[in-house]
């Protein structure tokens, strides 16, 4: 619904690259954990397996009828934090459970995961990420077990595997060895090529994969029994939005999203849910500004290091996090735009 | 110039990536200042004074995006002459110099601020250097220090099918000065070329992605040159040089870019020279 109608394609071309990549990793992580070997990195998975033990659980919000969002925190990944700061959602079906988005830790994961259960028992068939980012799928983990298909863009698989030795790096720095001890980078089993339909039991969820926007692996999954959309990184309320794609990309799907008037949104970071356009305005006069401003001084023959002094600071105090993100998100305009 | 190097400065070979990147890691925790054996391998037994103000160095005390520095060399009004050349060093990156610059006629001979700006990869907190030589035969050095991490390994690409499209695609402005009589002015030449380091990992083969990167680049203006620049795998994707010329007689740049294939990309803002092109 959020793309141009298109004739269903199942996501079976990507699946053979997934693969290759799967295999990939695992090498390379075997390799790794042998350099870092006197880092200790060999007791993480007990750690991990005493902490799942004492999950708490998460809470979570009805949005509607067999909808749930659990909202995270507008922080950085710290110790306290545990990766809790994204929004991450499940949907039940007659038959089995999909889960959007596992947080950014194992053990944030596996709290998640407490929570689930503390609402139905049924089994969780679909691991849908909505895009590559460590607050998204560090606690892809926690939800291994037999049966369960992770689900994500076709270019999720590639996007993560690049990535992969700096985001575990970053995470166990910022997180601190506790928090991130058996987190770990779980790759997409299932590849969404343009649009898949997943069936949980008398409900049915569509997966549209987008082209670069937010990052280069956005997919908006939309419940169609009630109407919800989950849009993932594509949209941020009162968390300042990052820019890890196209800020091009990214304003031309807002134009098309506001377009359409499900009966509500997910963000993947604000509230549990909203409404369209309105929920849209303000991530779309953030970007907007911030793409005039870096149009004009390029076109002045202004230069980044002044850009990022000057560009969107009319946005100050409108926003949480935006000292943490504002000036790189004006540096990747920049690079982007400059272009033109 | 660098012909007894043991350290590798411009680039690294393939293949020897995985082992230096090890070496270089235990040796720095060990040994934090690495500066005095760089210099002996960059300028042998060469004098250089330090901060006595004949050059200045910009550089965000902390690097938002470490595969996306700016970094800007000044060199003041009280500076006379031609300069002879400039560098720009990173002292932690892996390949540290990553620039080598040598001036022609037409790069001016001073009368205001001459500068040369341009974006660097960087890879762990360090010093990073700008190094003249004037005139004279002397060697400035100024340093700052930032806080970077990952500029080298940072899987760059936002858009990582965007990124090869357009290949050698090259823009080049001169800006005209607020004053025409004005003994300098400025340009600004930006290469579209992802510069590969070497360093990004191929997430299908897992081996790492052959470094490809610009490795000289040429300005002239007329038959004159404005500089030669030796470039290495420390400049950030799409390179970007900004930097002051002589502001007499034409404006119009014809710049020569060689990357290590090698292609060839030239491109310019003179009449006729608006469209970039490219030859094997």
């Amino acid at each position: 619904m959020c793309t141009p109608a298109q004739l269903q394609t199942i996501a079976r071309p990507g699946e053979e690259e997934t693969k290759a990549i799967a295999r990939a990793l695992k090498r390379s992580i075997s390799r790794r954990s042998v350099l870092a070997g006197a880092l200790a990195f060999s007791v993480a998975p007990i750690v991990s397996r005493v902490s799942a033990l004492a999950a708490t659980a998460m809470d979570f919000t009805e949005v509607a009828p067999g909808v749930f969002v659990h909202q995270g925190r507008y922080e950085l990944q710290s110790p306290q934090n545990r990766g809790d700061m994204a929004n991450a959602s499940f949907i039940v079906g007659d038959d089995a459970i999909a889960v959007i988005d596992t947080l950014g830790s194992a053990k944030a994961g596996a709290d998640l995961l407490a929570g689930i259960r503390a609402i139905s028992d049924k089994p969780i068939r679909y691991v849908i990420n909505s895009h590559m980012h460590p607050d998204h799928v560090l606690g892809n983990g926690a939800f291994k077990a037999d049966g369960t298909v992770f689900v994500g863009h076709h270019k999720l698989a590639r996007g993560l595997a690049a990535r992969a030795d700096t985001y575990l790096a970053s995470s166990k720095a910022m997180l601190g060895d506790d928090a991130f001890a058996g987190s770990e980078i779980v790759l997409p089993t299932q590849a969404v090529e343009k649009r898949t339909t997943l069936d949980l039991g008398g409900r049915e969820l569509v997966l549209e994969a987008q082209s670069v926007a937010h990052t280069d692996n956005d997919l908006i999954v939309t419940d169609a029994k009630t109407g919800t959309v989950f849009l993932g990184d594509l949209l941020f309320s009162g968390h300042v939005p990052t820019l890890d794609g196209s800020l091009r990309g990214w304003l031309s799907l807002i134009d098309q999203l506001e377009r359409h008037a499900p009966a509500r949104v997910v963000p993947g970071h604000g509230p549990h849910a909203m409404q369209l356009p309105a929920a849209l305005g303000d991530e779309k006069r953030y970007w907007s500004t911030v793409a005039g401003d870096v149009r004009k001084l390029i076109a002045e023959g202004q230069t980044l290091s002044e850009a990022t002094k000057t560009a969107g600071q009319s946005e100050r105090g409108k926003w949480a996090m935006f000292d943490q993100y504002h000036v790189r998100n004006v540096t990747a305009a920049f690079a982007e735009l400059e272009w033109e | 110039m660098h012909k007894h190097s043991s350290r590798p400065i411009y680039a690294i070979a393939a293949g020897a990536i995985a082992a230096l990147t090890a070496l270089s890691f235990s040796a720095n925790a060990d040994d934090d200042d690495i500066w005095p054996s760089l210099q002996k391998e960059v300028y042998g037994t060469r004098s250089i004074i330090e901060n006595d103000g004949a050059v200045l160095i910009d550089a965000p005390e902390r690097a938002e995006d470490p595969a996306v520095v700016p970094i800007t060399i000044r060199v003041p009004p009280s500076v006379k002459g031609p300069l002879k050349s400039m560098a720009l060093i990173i002292d932690k990156n892996p390949a540290p110099v990553a620039a080598n610059i040598t001036f022609g006629p037409a790069a001016g001979n001073g009368g205001g601020e001459r500068r040369m700006t341009t974006r660097v990869r960087i890879d762990t907190y360090s010093y990073v250097r700008a190094v003249i030589e004037t005139e004279d035969g002397a060697l400035h050095m100024v340093k700052t220090f930032v806080k970077a991490s990952g500029g080298c390994s940072a899987p760059a690409p936002k858009d990582a099918d965007g990124e090869t499209a357009d290949l050698g695609r090259m823009q080049v402005r001169s800006f005209d000065p607020a004053l025409a009589s004005t003994p300098l002015r400025e340009a600004l030449i930006m290469i579209k070329h992802p510069n590969t380091n070497g360093m990004q990992m191929d997430p299908i083969s897992r081996g790492y992605i052959p470094a490809r990167f610009i490795k000289s680049i040429e300005v002239k203006r007329g038959d004159d040159l404005v500089f030669r620049a030796k470039t290495g795998i420390s400049i950030a994707a799409n390179p970007h040089f900004r930097f002051t010329y002589a502001n007499d007689g034409d404006s119009a740049l014809s710049v020569t870019a060689i990357d290590t294939e090698p292609t060839t990309f030239t491109g310019g803002n003179g009449a006729g020279r608006q469209a970039a092109a490219v030859s094997q």
